[in-house]
């Protein structure tokens, strides 16, 4: 078998034993909880009657030991069932499957932007070390790092949308437009998909500021690593003798050092996105937008365990794919790992 | 070093993606307010659209556009039923027999009539399905004599049920579509999932898509028989609080539903705000449990708490609209104690009260849920001020907050020493405060068994049974001076509740009920 199909096969099934790592901790830690989710689920009324109690308890598998709880849940999740969610009664994928998208169009849009624009800073402050240029961006890079993304999701809210009304409001796409029928559940692709380019420009436009908001920190994180990535192969041998060789700046620049830069940026980017993630549960709730942070938050404070467990695996999963993600892109930017 | 064209290609690749994102900015989403769509943005508390499972707030505005029920309220008046699908309708003399007249003519959203057995079907299937408002119905018989009339039969008298058939959860579904789609009128129904995407009602909206977590869709039934509603489509949006304000300020949404006392000041005059007193009471319950505490139990101890809060202060943090409980019935309801009734502060009373109580320098925990807001009213701050208040009169309280969803489970057991809580009524009618009373759901809450007190007991049991208004005003008032005598509960406020509005909305009325009917909106 070649090298990198063997350290594929490693990497896939470690991810899927994690999976199963997450299942028990998502599930030990949401049971851990004190509190009864009967209390939190029931009106004051219904709560004082034990036939409507001990049904809800029936209806949801609480009647039963925890190990057997643990035992039906990881069957369902083998059948792909990821139980019912006790506040919206409907089947938590199909929640999920509204609400991930939601988040994975945000978080996405912010990191492309964050890849595009931090690693353009970082490449420019680094080609311009010491000069003007440089000392900005790097200031901006502090503020980005430093500033709490909800803090900036409020200002730039007020700012953006009630002071000088240049961004529109709350959601995903204009209320009075609705959405474009369910194809991927990204807004903009869907969008497309139906030809409603009303409903594309609204949620692009919608899309802007909670994009750019997430996406700050990313590009201060991304500027400095590149920076500093690069400023490293600039030193090295190779470039300098290419340089004396006389290739032309742009060569070296593509072929050289954004090349070797290019392990240290990835990394930083995989940690990145993970980070965006949990970023978007403040940005989503202050922007009212509809995705899986909103819902995570919402089940938490219901103790709707089964989806508390649903966000908890998604996001875990989220988490092992990016990994993956990052480990294959080094064995095939660096050939030397696939043999580690 | 690099060249500048290096240098200028990275930035030109920056600024293009940039560009790229900022297109959609400036193209503003095309304005919504040509087509007679109405935006309501509210703090979601919602987890179904089928009636028969409706219990949270933003479920009951919902189900009062899609259903309707057999009796209804004239706008914010709670103290008269008045006919809906019912034409009339009859309490017989003891009580326990009521006898409905169905309207004519009346259509469900697919064109069908709305019969006598579709309402039979409806009531029953609350009832037995056991969702959280099936004790709405409890012990009620409900058949159809022919078929313009129903009568619903109670064991015991009961005089409330006129005033709680108006509940959204009452809503009456279009029982041959509902069964199609798995309705059944017992626990194995399955009817849920089709209700939340589908509407089977006859009321003057239609669902057109539906999330518990972000949106609500309605659009105009174009088959409602009644007055047609002002706005084609209703959109209602899960919106903070804060956000809130800031969209109806800058006209993107016509009304905002949770603003705070403090968010609504200094609104600007363009909008139009509604401040009114919301329908919860929020109290403190002292237990009398002595296997719980030593303490609360006392009498004495209990009358320097009633004595010693500041309600003028409490009410000046919860900010407009707010006003004081005179007693655990809300001001709008039928039995309500007139405002003057309410306790007042006296310090040196509460002072007198504690030093007869026996007990020197007691200290209490008093527990509450630290991140629930009740009109947006935080009851931190209240706990707060109530701990300081207290201080004054030689009591010492040690504050307890906790998540709600832990301390519900204590207040439930009735294992809190003293709590701080909110009652909101389950429908307009003061029977629905019997439950304070011991060895009812709240009372027992505050360790407060029954046969503790025989007196409140019996003027409680008269009260359930009496017929007619001016009676039972009499009686639920009697109610409340005792339970504000002797029993463990000091009522305290009931916060404002604060709706802002465009300038373009008329009609709108604050509902204890359903919060704002939205098919009575209108525009100017």
């Amino acid at each position: 078998m070649p090298p990198l199909a063997r350290f594929l096969i490693r990497r896939v099934l470690l991810a899927v034993l994690m999976a199963w790592g997450i299942t028990l901790v998502t599930f030990v830690l949401t049971n851990l909880v004190p509190g009864d989710p009967v209390a939190a689920n029931l009106g004051q009324r219904a709560l004082g009657d034990p036939a409507i109690v001990a049904q809800w308890r029936a209806e949801h598998g609480l009647d039963k030991p925890l190990w057997q709880q643990y035992l039906l849940h990881l069957q369902g999740l083998v059948q792909g069932d990821l139980g019912t969610s006790q506040q919206s009664h409907r089947p938590v994928s199909q929640d999920l499957a509204e609400f991930v998208p939601a988040t994975l169009e945000l978080a996405g849009a912010a990191i492309l932007v964050s890849l595009v624009l931090g690693v353009a800073f970082g490449v420019v402050a680094a080609l311009r070390r010491d000069r003007l240029s440089d000392h900005a961006l790097r200031v901006l890079s502090l503020i980005g790092i430093s500033v709490p993304t909800f803090w900036l999701a409020l200002v730039a809210f007020y700012v953006f949308f009630y002071r000088l009304q240049i961004t529109p409001g709350s959601g995903r796409v204009d209320a009075a437009l609705g959405g474009a029928p369910y194809v991927t559940g990204l807004q903009t692709v869907d969008a497309v998909l139906a030809g409603r380019w009303d409903i594309f420009s609204s949620a692009v436009g919608h899309l802007i500021t909670p994009a750019l908001v997430l996406a700050l920190y990313t590009i201060g994180l991304l500027t400095r690593f590149t920076r500093s990535a690069v400023l490293e192969v600039l030193g090295q041998d190779y470039v300098r003798a290419a340089r004396a060789k006389g290739l032309p700046g742009r060569t070296i620049l593509f072929r050289y050092v954004l090349r070797s830069a290019l392990v240290p940026i990835i990394t930083v980017a995989g940690l990145a996105f993970g980070s965006l993630l949990s970023g978007t549960v403040l940005v989503e709730a202050i922007f009212a937008w509809p995705g899986v942070g909103q819902y995570a938050y919402k089940s938490a404070t219901t103790l709707d365990l089964p989806a508390v467990m649903g966000v908890g695996l998604v996001v875990g999963i989220v988490y092992l794919v990016i990994n993956l993600v990052v480990d294959v892109l080094y064995g095939v930017i660096d050939p030397r790992v696939r043999l580690q | 070093m690099a060249t500048r064209s290096q240098t200028a290609a990275v930035l030109l690749a920056g600024a293009l993606a940039l560009a790229a994102c900022g297109s959609g900015g400036t193209s503003q989403a095309p304005a919504a307010s040509g087509a007679k769509t109405l935006v309501i943005d509210t703090s979601f508390d919602l987890k179904t659209a089928d009636p028969g499972r409706t219990y949270e707030p933003t479920g009951l505005i919902v189900g009062k556009a899609v259903y309707e029920t057999l009796l209804t309220f004239d706008g914010a008046d709670v103290t008269k039923p008045v006919p809906a699908l019912a034409e009339s309708y009859e309490l017989s003399e003891d009580g326990k027999t009521l006898t409905l007249k169905l309207k004519q003519g009346a259509t469900f959203a697919d064109g069908s009539p709305v019969t006598a057995d579709d309402v039979v079907f409806s009531l029953t299937r609350v009832r037995d399905m056991k969702g959280t408002p099936s004790f709405l119905l409890d012990g009620v018989e409900v058949a159809k004599t022919d078929d313009t009339t129903i009568t619903l039969t109670s064991e015991a008298a009961n005089p409330a049920l006129p005033f709680i058939l108006p509940n959204p959860a009452l809503g009456i579904l279009n029982s041959k579509v509902a069964k199609q789609n798995g309705a059944t009128a017992d626990a194995q129904d399955k009817a849920e999932q089709y209700l939340n995407a589908n509407s089977a009602g006859s009321g003057p909206y239609t669902i057109e898509s539906f999330n518990v977590s972000s949106q609500v869709t309605l659009k105009a039934n174009p088959k409602y028989y009644g007055t047609k509603p002002a706005y084609d489509k209703v959109v209602i949006r899960n919106v903070e609080a804060a956000t809130q304000k800031l969209n109806v300020q800058r006209g993107d949404s016509q009304v905002a539903l949770n603003l705070s006392g403090d968010q609504v000041t200094g609104m600007p005059a363009t909008l139009q705000v509604e401040k009114t007193a919301s329908a919860n009471v929020i109290f403190l319950l002292a237990n009398q449990d002595s296997a719980i505490s030593k303490t609360t139990p006392n009498a004495k101890f209990v009358e320097a708490v009633r004595k010693g809060v500041d309600y003028a202060g409490l009410l000046e943090l919860a900010g407009e609209g707010s006003t004081q409980a005179p007693g655990v019935i809300p001001s709008q309801i039928l039995g309500a104690l007139p405002a003057d009734q309410g306790a007042k502060r006296d310090v040196e009373g509460a002072k007198a009260a504690l030093a007869a109580s026996g007990l020197s320098n007691p200290t209490v925990k008093l527990e509450y849920p630290s991140e629930l807001t009740v009109n947006g009213l935080s009851f931190q701050p209240l706990a707060e001020r109530i701990q300081a208040n207290l201080k004054e009169v030689g009591i010492t309280v040690d504050l307890q907050p906790a998540p709600v969803t832990t301390a519900l489970d204590n207040y439930r057991n009735g294992k809190e020493e003293m709590g701080l809580w909110y009652w909101g009524p389950d429908y307009p009618d003061p029977s629905d405060y019997l439950a304070f009373l011991p060895g009812k759901t709240v009372g027992l809450r505050a360790g407060w068994k029954e046969g503790a007190a025989k007196e409140i007991e019996e003027a409680g049991a008269k009260a359930a049974e009496t017929i007619g208004d001016d009676a039972r005003k009499t009686a639920y008032a009697d109610v409340q001076t005792k339970l504000n005598a002797s029993g463990p509960f000091i009522p305290l406020i009931q916060p404002g509740q604060n709706i802002v509005t465009a300038a373009s909305v008329t009609g709108l009325e604050y509902h204890p009920v359903w919060t704002v009917d939205v098919a009575d909106l209108g525009v100017k």
